[in-house]
């Protein structure tokens, strides 16, 4: 009872749109194609579960290897840059300039240069996925203690010790920022490339039942890609509380 | 040379890099012709046979913008508040707020159609954008004040509402502005992606018929455009943000 009480504590607004909704239709009376309701979409997701789990195991695949390409890249980077103060202040402004622009407007240039395939999903993924790993990283790799590089200097550490005794661990609270806008991301990114080049995954799903007019199936796989992102926000937001509690 | 002016310089030296490589690789083909020369992108955003098209496609995003961004800000701002005010409602609202946010954009816009039309999707999907970023970024703001203030205001008898004028708001605001600095090239997002589902005209129109007609200069002039509204508006309310810290800091 306990547990049914939390669960509506948190979810009654999720209740209430998904109720809304199927009233509504119902009552309006709407076609299918206009307007599918929430039942007839988990209709649909259970009539055919193998489309969907080998348009979602895809998606999901592409955006799970572009978020840790990326994110390696971008820490990577970000290491290097604290290196050399020459490298960091050439490349931090173009970064932030970067992780500010509109990706998802970039998606449609990357196409043509890549090519319509799904190295191109995959490489707009890792470029999504790049920027906010390195200006963050970037960030926490410099943000040090008040006084701790003193001592490491003091000390006689090396540059070497100095980075993984001091800076690495102190850059894993903003690196865990990073991981968490960019889990989220990928995801959608990996939808939104698939829906404009009509490859294969979960977009191509959505725009070829879109294009059919079977509103239920497009439904049904933007469903799954929402519950996908949410689980990958909740899960990187855990981390994020977690590192930011142990590492700070 | 001063520490500040020498990470300006390298900073400026690391762009103009980055535009000179641009160039290059546009010049020598490196990419094909899906890579036009930087030049040849400018002068193309200049010329003045293009300019009503642009400034056509660029008035109708930025008024979906304008209008998004305002009232997606206030409501986000506004439930913020009311979370903050109602305890018992905060589980609820941030989890539906998480679960609206994670519905992606491409899979919102048809519906959107249906209910606001095409005119009113870009500015509906901004609105939707702009409300999560602000609504995270106030209640976080919020729920920040020093615990010693907030007894300060109990003990000379104010109630709720008085503190939340008073104390939380006004602490909340170098947060609330930082919030409204992410939340711009975010709702710009929104608006392109409201844009590719059929509305009559906007710079996301723009670029998704070039790139449908592979007219390559032309796409990429349209995603510099968007690229480059994104950044001024960042710029401006980064300006903001410092404004509102050192004034109130």
């Amino acid at each position: 009872m306990k547990a049914m009480t939390r669960f509506f504590r948190s979810s009654w607004g999720i209740l209430a749109i998904l109720l809304f909704w199927q009233l509504w239709v119902g009552l309006s009376g709407v076609n299918s194609i206009v307007l599918p309701s929430p039942m007839g979409m988990l209709r649909s997701l259970a009539a055919d579960p193998a489309l969907y789990l080998s348009s979602t195991a895809q998606t999901v695949a592409l955006a799970a290897l572009g978020l840790v390409l990326g994110v390696a890249l971008g820490t990577g980077l970000a290491v290097l840059t604290w290196f050399s103060r020459f490298l960091a202040g050439l490349l931090t402004p173009l970064g932030i300039i970067f992780a500010s622009v509109p990706v998802v407007a970039l998606i449609p240039v990357l196409a043509r240069i890549f090519g319509y395939d799904m190295r191109t999903v995959l490489a707009i993924v890792v470029i999504i996925c790049f920027f906010p790993a390195f200006v963050f990283t970037g960030a926490g790799l410099r943000a040090l203690p008040p006084g701790s590089a003193d001592l490491f200097r003091v000390l006689g550490a090396s540059t070497w010790r100095r980075l993984v005794l001091l800076a690495l661990p102190a850059a894993v609270p903003d690196w865990a920022v990073a991981l968490r806008l960019a889990a989220a991301n990928s995801i959608l990114a990996a939808m939104v490339a698939e829906f404009l080049m009509g490859t294969s995954g979960l977009g191509y799903l959505f725009a070829s039942a879109r294009s059919d007019f079977d509103m239920e199936k497009a439904l049904g796989a933007s469903a799954i890609a929402t519950v996908i992102s949410v689980l990958s926000f909740l899960l990187a937001s855990r981390f994020e509380g977690w590192a930011g509690r142990n590492w700070r | 040379m001063t520490e500040a002016r020498k990470t300006f310089l390298l900073g400026a030296l690391g762009i103009l890099a980055f535009l000179a490589l641009w160039e290059v690789a546009g010049q020598g083909r490196w990419l094909g012709l899906s890579w036009p020369p930087l030049s040849a992108v400018l002068a193309l955003l200049v010329d003045e046979n293009r300019q009503p098209l642009f400034a056509r496609a660029l008035g109708a995003t930025l008024s979906s913008l304008g209008t998004g961004y305002l009232i997606g800000g206030a409501g986000g701002i506004a439930a913020a508040a009311l979370a903050h005010l109602a305890t018992p409602l905060r589980p609820g609202l941030e989890r539906t707020n998480a679960f609206i946010h994670a519905i992606p954009s491409v899979a919102l816009a048809p519906l959107l159609i249906l209910v606001v039309g095409r005119e009113g999707t870009p500015a509906t999907l901004a609105a939707l954008n702009t409300f999560f970023i602000l609504y995270v970024s106030t209640a976080s703001g919020l729920a920040a004040t020093p615990p010693a203030l907030k007894d300060l205001v109990q003990v000379l008898g104010g109630g709720r509402w008085t503190r939340l004028r008073r104390l939380d708001l006004p602490m909340a605001l170098p947060t609330i502005v930082s919030g409204m600095r992410l939340a711009a090239p975010s709702a710009l997002i929104g608006v392109i992606i409201g844009e590719w589902f059929g509305a009559p005209r906007g710079v996301g129109v723009l670029v998704i018929n070039a790139m449908q007609n592979f007219q390559i200069p032309l796409l990429w002039a349209a995603v510099l455009l968007a690229v480059l509204v994104s950044l001024s508006l960042f710029g401006l309310f980064g300006a903001l943000h410092r404004g509102v810290v050192a004034r109130l800091r």
